[in-house]
């Protein structure tokens, strides 16, 4: 993949970095990332290569481990158009509460944490 | 003066924050067994962590990566998942012992049995990671830490034979009665205790707690290279008191009052309450640290939010992590389980998991997209590589050495 005339390796540049929102808030690191749809078959001639049209997160991790491959319903979706750059992290141009994929860190943020006293305070 | 205060508060937090209860079991066994015959390992592992430490705390401070980031990026998922197990299982192995040497040692002050004193022990550790600036944390415990400085003090009172002592620690020899495979069983452990892979975890996220940048190297590293072989020393003075009055009467040490009884003899009560803050500051101390190493560690991997410098509520699985954590040590200890023990096993099982942690470490810190030009520099690489054939040896004998010896005993 080509960036500004930079080359990138998915493998090495994308995979399994940490990815942060748009105020430098760790969001997850990239357990996979989805490719455009090719044809079935052959190729025709001037097929174009397929591009990263999303990051993933969340259960895909144990199917990269382990193999296999979870339902494309339960993939936890980051567009690639959020991606803002690309560096020895990943900056998100949008804020980690819109993202889906970050439902557990809400879920026990509202049912554990934020219950015990003291928890939405800064340290002292 | 405000720049001179700071270093001098550094080098003093490193040098309290040194010592745990893996270094203060682990040396006065060695020293009741083997008097000084095993001080080049401790020497050795004061080098290793020096060395570690600060590269770690190097990387984080210009890349703003931390250890554990780095394993995930460098090995892979599966790999990493494999290292995060056996990293974050033993560290909980240690915090248990940390939070067992804390209750123990309210159990020596106050008489009050130490199994009524882990749930107030753990509930303190929690308030503290939940409630206080890092900075504070860090700060007091490692100064507290410092009053274990009468273990070298109580050393000198004994009044040793300067010139046994110094004999036993330049040429080592395994004592009558003791096997070579015990020797270098306790030499593995000795290793493990003083490079025990939490503190490389908690010095690189303490970096980026911190919002270390360039500019605070110059200062991070005289820390490192000043207050950890000060720290070091007091390891050895641990093992000292033990060789001069443990020794020689044939004391074995299998519980915390053995291990202050040399204070006791050469300065009394004085001396005694002096090591028992000391002790507990340190066990507080190193149970904070790795408190919050077993959150970094997973929040790392997983690339959670956390860290103390965020509310709670922005960090919520991080500090869920950390609760889970401290309630399982609890429970382990509640079986009455000997922490005396729990460290014992702790320190060697920091051995073998050390190569797991300082590879990546040496292999970014080489890596110019990270580092730009403060890649490790030519006497470091060399230093690490030698470094890492030790360590490699170290875990590889740990498992062969602890079945032979029955685990030294």
């Amino acid at each position: 993949m080509t960036g500004g005339g930079k080359t990138f390796d998915a493998v090495l540049h994308i995979l399994d970095r940490q990815v942060l929102d748009v105020d430098k808030l760790p969001v997850t690191a990239v357990d996979d990332i989805e490719l455009s749809d090719l044809p079935e078959g052959p190729f025709p001639d001037g097929t174009p290569a397929p591009v990263i049209t999303n990051l993933v997160a969340g259960a895909v991790l144990a199917t990269r481990m382990f193999g296999g491959r979870p339902p494309s319903s339960r993939l936890k979706r980051i567009a690639w158009r959020h991606v803002a750059e690309l560096g020895t992290v990943l900056r998100l141009n949008i804020h980690g509460e819109d993202l889906d994929l970050l439902w557990t860190e809400r879920w026990v943020h509202r049912h554990i944490i934020g219950r015990i006293p003291g928890g939405s305070h800064d340290p002292q | 003066m405000k720049k001179l205060l700071g270093l001098a508060l550094g080098i003093l937090t490193a040098i309290g924050g040194f010592v745990d209860i893996g270094d203060l079991v682990t040396n006065a066994v060695v020293g009741s067994r083997f008097g000084l015959g095993l001080v080049w390992v401790t020497l050795l592992g004061i080098v290793g962590i020096c060395l570690f430490a600060q590269m770690s705390g190097r990387v984080a401070a210009v890349s703003g990566r931390t250890t554990f980031e780095i394993i995930r990026e460098r090995l892979g998922p599966r790999a990493s998942a494999s290292n995060l197990a056996a990293s974050f299982l033993i560290n909980l192995m240690t915090l248990t012992a940390e939070v067992g040497g804390i209750a123990l040692t309210l159990q020596l002050a106050s008489s009050v049995h130490y199994l009524a004193w882990v749930p107030v022990a753990a509930v303190a550790v929690w308030l503290v990671v939940w409630r206080v600036k890092f900075k504070i944390l860090e700060n007091v415990a490692g100064l507290l830490g410092l009053t274990l400085i009468v273990f070298a003090v109580a050393l000198f009172m004994l009044n040793p034979d300067w010139p046994q002592l110094a004999g036993q620690a330049a040429a080592p020899t395994v004592p009558e009665g003791e096997e070579p495979a015990t020797y270098w069983y306790y030499a593995v452990a000795l290793f493990g205790a003083a490079m025990t892979p939490y503190e490389v975890f908690f010095f690189s996220s303490g970096a980026v707690e911190e919002k270390w940048t360039v500019k605070d190297l110059n200062q991070s590293r005289v820390n490192v290279l000043v207050g950890f072989p000060l720290g070091g020393l007091l390891s050895i003075a641990i093992a000292g008191c033990a060789a001069v009055v443990l020794l020689p009467a044939q004391i074995g040490v299998t519980s915390l009052s053995q291990v202050v009884l040399p204070v006791a003899q050469a300065g009394g009560k004085l001396a005694l309450a002096f090591v028992l803050v000391g002790i507990l500051a340190a066990t507080f101390g190193a149970a904070l640290e790795t408190t919050l190493s077993s959150g970094y560690t997973l929040a790392q991997y997983f690339g959670w939010s956390w860290g103390k410098f965020r509310r709670p509520v922005q960090a919520a699985r991080f500090h869920l992590t950390m609760i889970v954590g401290l309630l399982i040590g609890v429970a382990v200890l509640m079986t009455g389980v000997d922490p005396v023990q729990v460290t014992e096993y702790s320190v060697v099982f920091s051995a073998i998991a050390l190569p797991l942690t300082y590879i990546p470490i040496l292999i970014i810190a080489n890596d110019p997209e990270y580092m730009g030009e403060r890649v490790n520099g030519r006497t470091t690489n060399l230093l690490g590589t030698v470094f890492l054939v030790v360590i490699l040896a170290a875990a590889v004998a740990a498992v062969p050495l602890m079945i032979v010896t029955g685990a030294g005993s």
